[in-house]
């Protein structure tokens, strides 16, 4: 069995001096996104009304892990691959596939892990029907590989950089308004809630509202957010050991 | 002899081109092996098909015995690339590139500082290595790309035209570094379209044309097919022909039948005249006599 941590590091270390070199850039365009929807939803909408904060946080929470752990992995790929020609030299190097993978996925862990955990600390000085445990801890764990993963395979998969704006407003931006993520989607036409429940978005909102108000966490949610990253896992396997890129 | 790099009947195509067609080449261990063929011959594309970077259409490559396909990792610790076009990480410093590629080796963690700081002084890059690695000249790009490739000590070292777009100073440098680079005992495979360093850096060169290896052997043997002496006729017009003697002799009595009227030199031959003689590209080098009449007005011998 080979180091994976280990490997894993090896990988990423170049994201993570990028990270480092621009942190404060980083953490500005992590944090500008989530704070505007809090302004907007959490105080223009619904002023005062600390249920609806309580309910909102938890959805902002969960785009903002999204638009990290998807933004940071599929951009620096594609500008690795297409303009850099760096990305070969991870290719060369003696690595199992799934270190590379999760080496890359890195980044976009880091920021959507520490946006999400930020965002929610501040939540909790707003209202106080919020905390966080370790089930919190995990929910934005698992929601920042999943989106990784996507972008990762996104990354890997779009030609151009015009293709993976293409891919952010047609999947991503409509999945952060649609998922019940900042109003309650039963009020909408019966077959778009079909649609709505398959996006992978409402299932780690979901999970992330109810680990942070303390109620009991939907197995199946877990397992559709499972069954999501073990896609995106197998399509990134498949696209680098198939050179399909 | 130990085959440390075997490829057999390796193809690629891009759509309807065939920029690499059924081609099988061995090189051996400890040589310099020269791969020598014009732009767009498929001189990058079969590198890559070695290096494990592109699969083949079909055919296999082996590395020191370990199939690319099937223990891409035990090919991949045994070689270092330097590609044509540089494929350093522009964000990072030139330490972090250096950093990052001996990590992505699995060198452990605690040899890394140390095999740095022992192969930084052979590049002089001492005083570069917290510089942005966008902000460095083509020719420090490529110093860091080498110290990059060996960081691991492989056992074969890639070049695709590690010498295109330098100038003579630094080629010269890098003829050296290459050198003594294979003197450790590491084999080095580079590609060029300079006849010249093939002929004089390389122990063996291979031909690439239109994705075919036209031929290959020592730079001797491949001038011996052809004739080691060409004897260039060149008429009042301008137009040259070319044929090529085994030796000098024979070359000085095909010289006595030329045409007056014509410029004559005999020299020796090299890998251009193989070149032209295999594929018939640019001039069409006759074997037989001259075309033009007349006895010879001048003979050089260069
Ligand atoms: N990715 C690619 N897509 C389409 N055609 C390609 C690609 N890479 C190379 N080719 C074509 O394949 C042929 C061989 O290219 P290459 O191996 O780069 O030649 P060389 O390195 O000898 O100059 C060329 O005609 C080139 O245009
Ligand atoms: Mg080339």
């Amino acid at each position: 069995m080979f180091n994976f941590p280990s490997e894993v590091f090896r990988v990423s270390y170049g994201d993570l001096c990028y990270m480092k070199h621009n942190l404060v850039q980083t953490l500005v365009s992590t944090l500008v996104g989530p704070l505007l929807y809090l302004l907007a939803f959490g105080y223009g909408m619904k002023a005062g009304d600390t249920e609806y904060i309580a309910y909102v946080i938890p959805g902002i929470v969960a785009i903002s892990s999204m638009n990290s752990g998807f933004s940071s992995s599929s951009q620096k790929i594609v500008i690795q691959r297409l303009f850099h020609s760096s990305f070969d030299e991870l290719v060369l190097c003696p690595m199992h596939t799934s270190s590379v993978i999760f080496g890359k996925c890195m980044l976009g862990i880091i920021r959507g892990l520490a946006g999400g955990i930020i965002i929610l600390g501040l939540g909790m000085i707003l209202t106080p029907d919020l905390f966080v445990d370790y089930r919190f801890i995990l929910a934005l764990l698992m929601s920042s590989v999943m989106f990784s993963l996507l972008g990762v395979s996104a990354g890997l998969l779009a030609n151009s950089t015009p293709t993976l704006s293409l891919f952010n407003s047609i999947i991503i931006l409509p999945m952060s308004f649609m998922c019940g993520t900042l109003f309650d989607v039963s009020s909408l036409p019966e077959i778009v809630s079909y649609i709505v429940w398959a996006l992978p978005l409402s299932h780690t909102t979901s999970v992330l509202r109810d680990a942070a108000s303390g109620s009991a966490v939907d197995p199946v949610s877990v397992i559709m957010i499972i069954v999501y990253a073990a896609i995106f896992y197998a399509i990134c396997y498949i696209v680098i050991r198939k050179k399909l890129y | 002899m130990d085959n440390i790099i075997s490829a057999q009947g390796l193809a690629k195509s891009f759509g309807s081109l065939k920029a690499v067609d059924d081609l099988t080449l061995y090189v051996r261990k400890g040589e310099i092996y020269g791969f020598l063929g014009p732009n767009g011959a498929g001189k990058t594309t079969t590198i890559r098909m070695l290096t494990t970077m592109d699969p083949p259409d079909s055919g296999s490559v082996a590395i020191d015995g370990f199939d690319t396909r099937k223990d891409f990792i035990e090919a991949r610790r045994r070689i270092g690339v330097i590609q044509q076009h540089h494929s350093l990480d522009k964000d990072l410093t030139v330490k972090e590139n250096i950093y990052h590629h001996a990590l992505m080796q699995n060198i452990p963690f605690k040899e890394c500082k140390s095999r740095v700081e022992e192969i930084i002084p052979l590049m002089e890059l001492q005083e570069r290595m917290n510089t942005k690695a966008e902000k460095l000249s083509g020719g420090w790009k490529k110093r860091v790309a080498i110290v990059c490739s060996l960081i691991h000590r492989p056992e074969i070292l890639f070049m695709d035209e590690p010498t295109t777009g330098l100038d003579t100073q630094s080629r010269n440098a890098l003829w050296k570094l290459i050198r003594s680079i294979n003197r450790t005992g590491t084999t080095v495979f580079l590609t060029t379209h300079y006849i010249f360093e093939a002929e004089s850096l390389c122990d063996r060169v291979g031909i690439i044309n239109k994705g075919k290896l036209i031929v290959e052997g020592t730079p001797q043997e491949l001038r011996s097919r052809i004739g080691d002496y060409a004897l260039v006729v060149t008429d009042p017009a301008g137009e040259e022909s070319v044929s090529y003697h085994s030796d000098l002799p024979a070359a000085r009595k095909a010289a006595q039948e030329a045409p007056g009227d014509c410029v004559i030199s005999i020299r020796p031959s090299n890998l251009e005249d193989v070149f032209l003689e295999l594929t018939g590209r640019k001039i069409r080098c006759s074997t037989s006599r001259p075309r033009c009449s007349g006895s010879p007005t001048a003979i050089c011998v260069i």
